[in-house]
């Protein structure tokens, strides 16, 4: 009995290899079909996952999200109430995996004055760590003022002492130059700094001098003591939300809250981008499923030929059905490995078109591919069941 | 006798063109709501970024330095310059006037204000009961249009105002009514005046005050959630500024800034002025802007307009490369299609090719048939697709896409392209046949 089990199963994979090897074009056009589908499942997976957190990042372009302020802030100019330094401490660098930039500010109105103009002017000073003014206004121009000294703007603004950025209005006003010597007057406190960046925001910052928290805290005789900070998170809506309300819990003596403006803009963005991508793959991966089933079922229904003969010399349909299915599980299977491998590969491409990062390969996405293929590939072949009803006879005499 | 070889091969066949015609049709369908909806998808989006709010800034040319903090400014009332009101129509005139989605003028006060308890009437501001109370404390009071009616110069209206350009302001109750004496206060400022809908309030600046009622509660995330936001009557007359606004906030649809927008418009030649001008670049429209409001100075508010950008331009380089990978699978499955249903016809051709025919004329004849079904399957493909794309546009974004010709010729050359490419290398085979061996059924 034993014997005769091993000697079925022998001849089973005999025939499943001759079924394979007997007509390499036919091979080749399945393999192609399937593998072309795994493929762009593949690509398409794995491009989505990484799309969606890509994009989270991407909105960090449009700067700060969070403010934290203090509570009950009145309306007076240069708000008398102010919150500690050391609330920069309590701040984490990261959530959930997602980086978190933070910087301080602190505002002051005194007068300025420039070595390269008579006037003197009432201006708005912002302490704050000048080095981080880049990440934080993102979306902002630093212009270095002697153009051609092959340092970018934000390498200019790392290394400095007495150095301060000037927003686009001051430095209209004030006729600054490369090198300007500003000179700040503060009631008893006085200061100076030379010009190392012009910053154009279209916003306020325009009409901003920044310059290093500790010179603008002596200059205005707060030490330890910023006005506000301003907190870029990344992540989906979700991430940032419970992102507000964690810190908002470590820290009760200021108020967390979002920035409208752009925590609900970017929630409403990201929701519509990620509908659009899911929706365009979800039925991109359906109609490539069926145009592969269509072209194989295709090819299968041509194999009359064969079921007819297999069933004149004894065969069950049953077990004539296991062999064909058994040969497109198999081909499936070697369509999908091949395909889903190409897939990945090409989803890292395209992510670096995209965004200019490779798109990490998600291993979870290749075995899906793979078991999607080969439900296709089965599905496909189930057509010839419709053969059961075929007489031997008929297809013999080329009647059917 | 060439017609009824291919007629003869639809009808004796046609559960096997039908699969044929299937795959093709359904490959087509995805390359039709692909393309759709790629095509479709910038438009759509930028209307979504102008939730975002205002990206150009227009401020008087001859200013001096705003004392800004946090969105306020700490400048005397009388400091600084002022830019007309009645001018704001003419913003619909400029070349991309339609792509000017909302504007909002703003004038702040610093005010003092007292809470009152007895309602006051709403036309008239007079206080039925008078009643005298101490100023208990000091706050910004920013005069908008919430929902203002303009009059345009062309004598249409056009709706504008705060509640356009910032969408993220959330008001409970409701917005004022431009031109009378309400207001709407921002949520931290209530909790601190201890003031709820339909309280009144009593606004001083130095001079005598006018009496407000609320009519809703803001919540914008900003400072606005510390002031008091009323109509710009109300803050004009109160800065004894009649007919003045200080900053204007323009929301435009902007097609994302190249390398070409980002070079200095006085370096253009005449002809590379006129595409600028004639492209809706957020520095073209801010320059038209600048032209048609005299003394103005409009800035492109960065952060927005540089995120927007950015952004869009890798969504939409997303989307194409997703509609590239739809297009690059319909085409393989497709092909694969077609070649399989020229290797099973070896007995045929090698009929005919015993009856004498050329291997010219039998790739000829596969090659019609091919054709034939191809711009079948295509043309339902195409339909099929449409539908899809209306769907998924409708669902996404609420607007379907309108069907384009340019995507169904696109379809129907990928259909006829594919399938001619598919059957040439089975074909080229099929010409090397030695008939007899065939019909031997070697």
């Amino acid at each position: 009995m034993a014997a005769h089990y091993t000697a079925n199963r022998a001849m089973f994979w005999r025939i499943l290899r001759r079924l394979l090897g007997a007509n390499r074009g036919r091979l080749f056009v399945i393999l192609l079909a399937l593998g072309a589908g795994a493929a762009v499942t593949a690509a398409l997976l794995n491009l989505q996952v990484d799309a969606k957190r890509r994009l989270t990042s991407e909105f960090r372009v449009f700067g700060a999200n969070v403010i934290i302020t203090p509570q009950n802030l009145s309306a007076s100019p240069v708000g008398n109430q102010l919150l500690s330094e050391s609330l920069m401490n309590k701040i984490p660098s990261e959530f959930e995996g997602r980086p978190i930039l933070a910087a301080a500010f602190l505002y002051l109105v005194a007068e300025a004055s420039s070595n390269t103009s008579p006037t003197t002017i009432q201006a708005v000073v912002a302490g704050t760590d000048i080095t981080r003014l880049p990440q934080i206004g993102a979306g902002w121009k630093f212009e270095p003022l002697a153009p051609g000294t092959g340092e970018s703007a934000p390498a200019l603004l790392t290394s400095l002492s007495l150095r301060c950025a000037v927003g686009a209005r001051v430095a209209e006003q004030l006729k600054v130059i490369h090198g300007a010597q500003l000179s700040f007057d503060n009631g008893s406190k006085k200061t100076s700094c030379e010009v190392v960046s012009v910053i154009t925001s279209g916003g306020p910052e325009d009409n901003h001098i920044f310059m290093d928290m500790p010179a603008a805290q002596e200059l205005a005789s707060l030490s330890r003591r910023v006005s506000l900070i301003l907190v870029s998170a990344e992540g989906t809506p979700g991430i940032i939300e419970r992102f507000i309300s964690t810190l908002a819990k470590s820290l009760p003596e200021a108020d967390v809250h979002g920035i409208r403006q752009f925590t609900e803009g970017e929630a409403k963005i990201y929701n519509r981008i990620s509908g659009l991508l899911t929706a365009t793959v979800g039925i991109v991966l359906l109609l490539t499923g069926l145009c592969v089933m269509a072209a194989m079922t295709n090819v299968a229904m041509e194999r009359k030929m064969d079921v007819g003969l297999m069933k004149a010399i004894g065969g069950s349909m049953r077990r004539v059905l296991r062999l064909f299915l058994a040969e497109a599980a198999l081909l499936g299977l070697i369509g999908g490995l091949i395909g889903a491998a190409l897939g990945i590969i090409l989803s890292m491409g395209l992510g670096k078109a995209v965004f200019g990062v490779a798109a990490r390969p998600r291993l979870i996405v290749y075995p899906v591919a793979v078991a999607l293929t080969i439900i296709v590939a089965i599905l496909s072949a189930f057509p010839l069941r419709r053969l059961a009803s075929i007489r031997p006879a008929s297809v013999f005499r080329g009647e059917a | 006798m060439f017609l009824r070889l291919v007629a003869d091969s639809f009808g004796r066949r046609p559960r096997h063109k039908l699969l044929t015609g299937a795959a093709l049709a359904l490959g087509m369908g995805v390359a039709t709501a692909a393309l759709s909806v790629s095509l479709d998808v910038g438009d759509r989006l930028a209307k979504e970024f102008r939730s975002l709010g205002a990206n150009l800034l227009v401020t008087p040319q001859a200013d001096s330095l705003p004392l800004e903090i946090s969105g306020v400014d700490y400048r005397p009332m009388n400091a600084g310059a002022y830019l007309p009101e009645s001018d704001l129509p003419k913003l619909k005139t400029i070349f991309w006037h339609n792509n000017i989605i909302a504007f909002a003028p703003v004038l702040e006060v610093s005010v003092g204000f007292a809470p009152l308890e007895a309602p006051a009437d709403t036309q008239t501001g007079l206080l039925h009961t008078p009643v005298t109370q101490v100023v208990i404390g000091r706050s910004i009071l920013i005069g908008t249009w919430a929902n203002n009616l303009v009059s345009l110069p062309d004598g249409s209206r056009f709706l504008t105002g705060v509640d356009r350009t910032n969408e993220w302001w959330q008001v409970d109750g409701r917005w004022f009514t431009d031109g009378t004496k309400e207001c709407i206060l921002g949520k931290s400022f209530a909790r601190r005046a201890g003031l709820k809908l339909g309280d009144t309030l009593r606004i001083e600046t130095p001079k005598p005050g006018i009496l407000l009622t609320v009519t809703g509660i803001l919540t914008s995330g900003g400072t606005e959630d510390d002031a008091i936001v009323a109509p710009m009557a109300v803050a004009q007359k109160l800065a004894d500024k009649p007919g003045a606004y200080r900053k204007l906030y323009v929301s435009a649809l902007t097609k994302p800034e190249d390398d070409f927008a980002r070079r200095d418009p006085k370096t253009f030649t005449p002809a590379e002025y006129d595409r600028w001008f004639c492209t809706p670049y957020i520095s073209s429209i801010a320059f038209q802007i600048q032209q048609e409001l005299t003394g103005t100075d409009v800035r492109v508010i960065r952060r927005v307009a540089e995120g927007e950008g950015q952004v869009l331009t890798r969504v939409r380089m997303l989307l194409w490369l997703v509609t590239g990978a739809a297009l690059l699978a319909a085409a393989l499955a497709v092909g694969a299609s077609a070649a399989a249903s020229v290797i099973e016809r070896r007995t045929e051709i090698g009929l005919m090719k015993a009856l004498g025919a050329g291997s010219g004329m039998v790739g000829f004849l596969l090659a019609a048939e091919q054709l034939l079904l191809a711009f079948v399957g295509g043309g339902i493909g195409y339909a099929l697709g449409i539908i899809l794309a209306r769907k998924l546009g409708q669902k996404i974004f609420g607007a379907a896409p309108e069907p384009s010709f340019i995507v169904f010729f696109v379809v129907i050359a990928l259909a006829a392209g594919v399938t001619v490419l598919g059957s040439a290398l089975p074909l080229r085979r099929a010409a090397r046949y030695q008939p007899a061996p065939i019909l031997r059924g070697e």
